[in-house]
């Protein structure tokens, strides 16, 4: 197991301070040992997706229904907006 | 003439509401002594981060039109209710005890809160937790530190810590927390109180913050068996904005409740009774199914060899469903935009908001998803999850209800485990295997031990809350653990 912090940081996008860096980096591998026991738990013939409650798919009539005060709420909380859009820094810009 | 008055500290809902609808007291009054209290003794305990004064205020007054007019009164009529942090209630803050989402207001209600408000409840205010209900001890709080009510030197439990101490201090009869390995029943017993996590789908979580989806129940704390089983009536059922919610056959209603453990098959599992577990705990633990025994229950030693392996599996499947989760805060839609590029700004806004254990919990996530691990550790865990699950279904064709501890330990000093990770999982090693096959777990007082509470755990399977709040409740009538409050100052 090879535990390369500051790729998951990436992955993760997270910024550490130096002493969380210090601090995760000793934690989280003996964590991962911990929870690695399960490598030695015999679940063959097991199938992964079994774990489900008697529900499936759940649908309901495609109708709109339309709750504005609900939508103004949503709209003032975007921290940066033009009119109703969030503003949103360029995706591929650098 | 003096109005008339009700003592509302450590009153029961059923107490309150009677007392309402007999015109022994107004809703008004009852709020404003509730609210009264609350401002002049929670500053030992730390439970609320907000009360809803003028709401709540006016809520209990349009109760008191209702009487005047002569209406029927809905079921949790004028009983002034707590809720977690990490619920919705439109127009009010909600943070989820985090610092990312400090200037938040819920643009809704959670479904929930709007079946609360529909049975006449007062919202009092929103309580302490620890940061997005990750924690056994509410000391991830990014805003204050709840104490326990027994001795305030010491933790309440967590994550939803502040909703158990209003319950356990007596300021308000119910509280609702959210339990994902334990939340709501590991406080409870380190409190001294009834926690109730139903069965997964039982309760809508439209509106609750996501912790892990598959985990997640709203969860009601109170004094009694009989509120919680109220406050579970009123909350749950089939919701449509919540796909995940199931329609109930079966209806809790705690005037049915036949409380009996005669004939009652209780099974005890081996693995519930570890190494490492506080002594006093265990004797206190089988002293109480001592009096099960005594009361006619069936004592049933089982093994549930799997069950070594569910904290595991469960900080597999839990970090892996929360980073995903907290995918969501990034300070574009709401929260604390940070300036510069997309990447930038995702990385100070994450990097600024998140407390420390978030932090590890979204980390240990995003590891076990990554490319050459996700079949070793997630899909590992999920076969382990539907083998525990056969193991407890196998189980429950021979017994009614599983019983143990709730705690491996009575709640210990602010601080010790804060450091140690691991020392804090551990104290949800009896209560995530409920979370993680889905089943109905209660946790209610059964003695003390070093002079703390000590928590009795039953589980019942998949949406038989029925037997299990029957155990409970029977349990309770012949023991009066509950009576029992933390000494006043």
């Amino acid at each position: 197991m090879d535990f390369n912090i500051d790729h998951v940081a990436k992955l993760a996008k997270l910024t550490l301070t130096p002493e969380e860096r210090e601090m995760l980096a000793t934690q989280l591998p003996s964590i991962l040992d911990y929870i690695g026991q399960l490598k030695d738990v015999d679940t063959s013939g097991v199938d992964p997706k079994a774990y489900l409650t008697s529900a499936t798919n759940v649908f309901r009539d495609d109708v709109v229904v339309r709750n504005l005060d609900e939508r103004d709420a949503l709209v003032a909380a975007f921290p940066k907006r033009m009119g109703d859009a969030v503003e949103v820094p360029g995706v591929f810009a650098e | 003439m003096t109005k008339p008055s009700m003592n509302t500290r450590f009153a029961t809902a059923f107490e309150i509401r009677a007392a309402i609808a007999n015109k022994a007291v107004t809703a008004e009054v009852v709020t404003r002594d509730v609210l009264k209290t609350i401002r002049e003794e929670d500053g030992n305990i730390g439970a609320f981060l907000e009360t809803f004064d003028d709401e709540a205020i006016a809520s209990a007054k349009a109760i008191d039109e209702m009487i005047a007019r002569g209406e029927e009164l809905p079921r949790l009529a004028g009983v002034p209710v707590a809720l977690k942090d990490n619920m919705l209630v439109k127009g009010h803050r909600a943070t989820s005890g985090s610092r990312i989402l400090k200037d938040y207001v819920a643009p809704y209600d959670a479904t929930v809160v709007a079946r609360l408000k529909a049975a006449g409840a007062i919202i009092v205010g929103r309580t302490n937790m620890d940061e997005f209900a990750m924690g056994s001890s509410t000391e991830t709080s990014a805003w204050q530190k709840t104490f326990n009510p027994w001795d305030t030197s010491r933790i309440p439990g967590g994550s939803s810590g502040g909703s158990c101490a209003a319950v356990a201090a007596g300021f308000v009869p119910i509280a609702l927390g959210s339990d994902t390995g334990g939340s709501v029943r590991q406080p409870a017993a380190l409190c001294g109180i009834v926690g109730l996590k139903p069965s997964y789908g039982r309760v809508s979580r439209y509106g609750l913050m996501a912790l892990a989806s598959s985990f997640d129940q709203i969860a009601p704390f109170a004094r009694t068996v009989a509120d919680a089983a109220l406050a579970l009536e009123v909350i749950e059922g089939e919701d449509e904005r919540d796909a995940t919610s199931v329609s109930l056959s079966e209806t809790t209603v705690p005037e049915l409740m036949s409380p009996t453990l005669k004939g009652v098959k209780v099974g005890v599992p081996k693995e519930f009774f570890i190494d490492g577990m506080d002594e006093d705990v265990r004797s206190t633990v089988l002293a109480a199914l001592e009096t099960m025994r005594e009361q006619g229950a069936e004592i049933v030693d089982i093994s549930l060899p799997l069950l070594k392996v569910a904290l595991p599996a469960y900080y597999i499947i839990q970090p892996a469903e929360a980073c995903s989760n907290l995918g969501r805060f990034d300070g574009m839609r709401y929260g604390t935009r940070a300036p510069g590029s997309l990447e930038a700004s995702y990385l100070e806004a994450r990097g600024e908001g998140f407390g420390r254990e978030a932090k590890r919990r979204i980390m240990l996530g995003a590891f076990i998803l990554s490319a050459g691990y996700v079949d070793a550790y997630y899909k590992k865990a999920l076969a382990v999850r539907a083998a525990l699950k056969t193991q407890f279904d196998n189980a429950f064709k021979e017994v009614d209800v599983i019983v143990g501890p709730t705690s491996p330990v009575v709640a210990w000093k602010v601080g010790e485990k804060f450091d140690d990770p691991m020392a804090m999982y551990l104290a949800d090693v009896f209560t995530v295997a409920t979370n993680v096959i889905g089943i109905a777990g209660i946790s209610i007082p059964c003695g003390f031990a070093h002079g703390l509470p000590v928590g009795l755990q039953i589980q019942a399977n998949h949406l038989e809350e029925g037997k299990m709040i029957s155990v409970a409740a029977a349990y309770e009538a012949a023991t009066q653990w509950h009576e029992q409050v933390p000494v006043q100052k």
